[in-house]
């Protein structure tokens, strides 16, 4: 069972994907931001995280450079209500990016292409 | 030295026998050129690596337009190495043979390569690509803030296949500048895919393919500043630079069919040197799209006996049906082009077609997808053409079941 590492700074977002993700299957795990994120990677494990860009106190842009920097491999989609974002070239360094909705399809198909890319490699 | 060097000439005035770190210029009658990049590259390995030894190495061949003497000329605080192939022996991947033959003598542990007519580099250029090789990646490629027009090749082809086939995201797989570590140099010096198509254009695929491929930690660097060179051609490169560069990736593909065949979807790879200040405005690229029109349908004449010879007969009447489209609605889709260079990966493979006219077949219709790109990206920013090639590339990956099976691996 793959273990997916949700980090947002909005409650109810990790709630609704923690309960989605869970019936398709997944272990998952929540963060409520940057703080400690690189730490709890290490101890944790997941095999892919889904990261909130505009948080509080983090900018999850910054947060994708250091986990990618630390874990090379790991998978991380992106997660955000905007898709500005993409005017930053730091988002490159994503698998993928989806746009924050209640209908979670089009992350769940991400997550899936993301974890068999990991699998395949 | 290895036995396919082509070392004919060396000059190495300061006598320097180790070096943690080689900048190497790659040049062919670059006389009037090299003297900025040569500059830059001590500049920046003063100011960025002043605690490793380093030298700046002119890898060169043979140019009879004083390239040797401007490059010696350079003032520099760095010292100076110049190395040529034979006369007559012409060719970028010859040149980067040598200079990774002398970087492995030298013992170094980074090898940097700029091209030796590039306008825009800067010093910086030298610490973003250099910097990750010493925090552990084994091979940097560039990111340049490019028209959305230049690197035709590498938008149309060589980026959208490569990261299909091997997984991995290198955005300018064709970029010029780059660097690589100690480990990867041995690796190329002593590959078995070397060929005379690598020791000429063939060479920045294949460096980069085999990075990919030997599992190497790749990171892509933003060089911050538009490239600007000064030997800037057309849109669509003459042959046989697109023979040798097409060419080299369909023979990696047979090199490396159990690697590729194994990878599904795509990875990205780490990003360095961000917080480079304002970045400027590329140069436009000036594009004719009657001349590419007019490229593409004469072309087709010549080639379409050729193409019912191998495409598929959907593919090969889907391709009528494009000859057809006035310029006003002309459209080649992206699902036929992937299908398109899959089945000539095969047919490159198989040889059922001589090899050579393959590849000059399909210069004809990679003029018609450029112009289709042109039209379908016109009045788009450089971001949002940006973003059109990487839904491209992902019609690429969901079409690769489609090479699988026409390779006899599905």
């Amino acid at each position: 069972m793959a273990k997916i590492l949700v980090v947002d700074d909005e409650e109810h977002i990790r709630l609704l994907y923690s309960e989605e993700l869970k019936e398709e299957g997944y272990d998952v795990i929540t963060a409520e931001g940057g703080h400690l994120l690189l730490e709890r990677i290490e101890q944790d494990k997941p095999d892919l995280v889904v990261l909130d860009i505009k948080m509080v106190d983090y900018n999850g842009l910054d947060l994708l450079q250091d986990i990618r920097n630390k874990f090379y491999d790991l998978p991380v989609i992106l997660s955000t209500a905007y898709d500005t974002f993409k005017e930053d070239m730091k988002s490159i360094a994503a698998d993928f990016y989806v746009v924050k909705s209640f209908d979670l399809t089009e992350l769940k198909k991400k997550i899936m292409m993301a974890l068999e890319a990991s699998n395949g490699s | 030295m290895n036995e396919t060097s082509m070392l004919a000439y060396e000059e190495n005035p300061e006598k320097v026998e180790r070096a943690d770190l080689v900048v190497g210029l790659p040049s062919h009658n670059d006389a009037a050129h090299i003297a900025h990049p040569t500059t830059q590259a001590d500049r920046g390995l003063l100011d960025y690596f002043g605690d490793k030894s380093s030298v700046i190495i002119n890898c060169d061949n043979h140019s009879e337009d004083g390239t040797k003497e401007a490059f010696f000329q350079t003032p520099t605080e760095i010292p100076k190495i110049y190395l040529s192939t034979p006369p007559g022996t012409v060719g970028r991947g010859y040149n980067l043979r040598n200079l990774t033959a002398k970087a492995v003598e030298l013992q170094a542990q980074a090898v940097i390569v700029i091209e030796a007519d590039v306008k825009s580099i800067t010093s910086l250029w030298i610490k973003n690509l250099g910097e990750p090789i010493f925090a552990g990646f084994g091979f940097v490629a560039p990111l340049y803030v490019r028209h959305k027009y230049d690197g035709a090749v590498a938008n149309g082809i060589v980026y959208p296949l490569t990261r299909s086939l091997y997984g991995r995201r290198v955005r300018q797989p064709l970029g010029g500048d780059f660097a690589f570590a100690a480990n990867l140099a041995e690796t190329y010096l002593n590959h078995p895919s070397w060929n005379d198509r690598v020791g000429q254009f063939g060479i920045d695929i294949w460096m980069t393919t085999l990075a990919i491929c030997q599992g190497s930690p790749i990171c892509q660097s933003f060089v911050g500043r538009p490239k600007i060179y000064q030997n800037k051609g057309s849109i669509v490169p003459s042959d046989p630079a697109f023979s040798q560069v097409v060419g080299t990736l369909l023979e990696l593909m047979i090199h490396f069919e159990d690697f590729w065949e194994r990878v599904k979807w795509s990875k990205p790879t780490a990003i360095y040197g961000f917080g480079m200040g304002e970045v400027e405005t590329p140069t436009p690229v000036e594009i004719s799209q009657d001349d590419l029109h007019q490229s593409f349908v004469q072309g087709f004449a010549q080639y379409q006996e050729l193409w019912e010879t191998f495409l598929e007969n959907n593919i090969y009447n889907k391709l009528g049906e494009i000859r057809e489209l006035p310029l006003a609605h002309f459209s080649f889709p992206s699902e036929i082009w992937a299908r398109i260079l899959y089945s000539y990966s095969v047919a490159y493979k198989n040889q059922s077609v001589e090899q050579e006219a393959l590849l000059q077949s399909l210069v004809v219709l990679f003029v018609g997808k450029t112009l289709s790109f042109v039209r379908k990206t016109e009045r788009m920013s450089s971001q949002q053409a940006e973003e059109y090639i990487e839904n491209e590339c992902m019609i690429f990956e969901e079409a690769k079941p489609y090479l699988l099976s026409k390779w006899g691996k599905g």
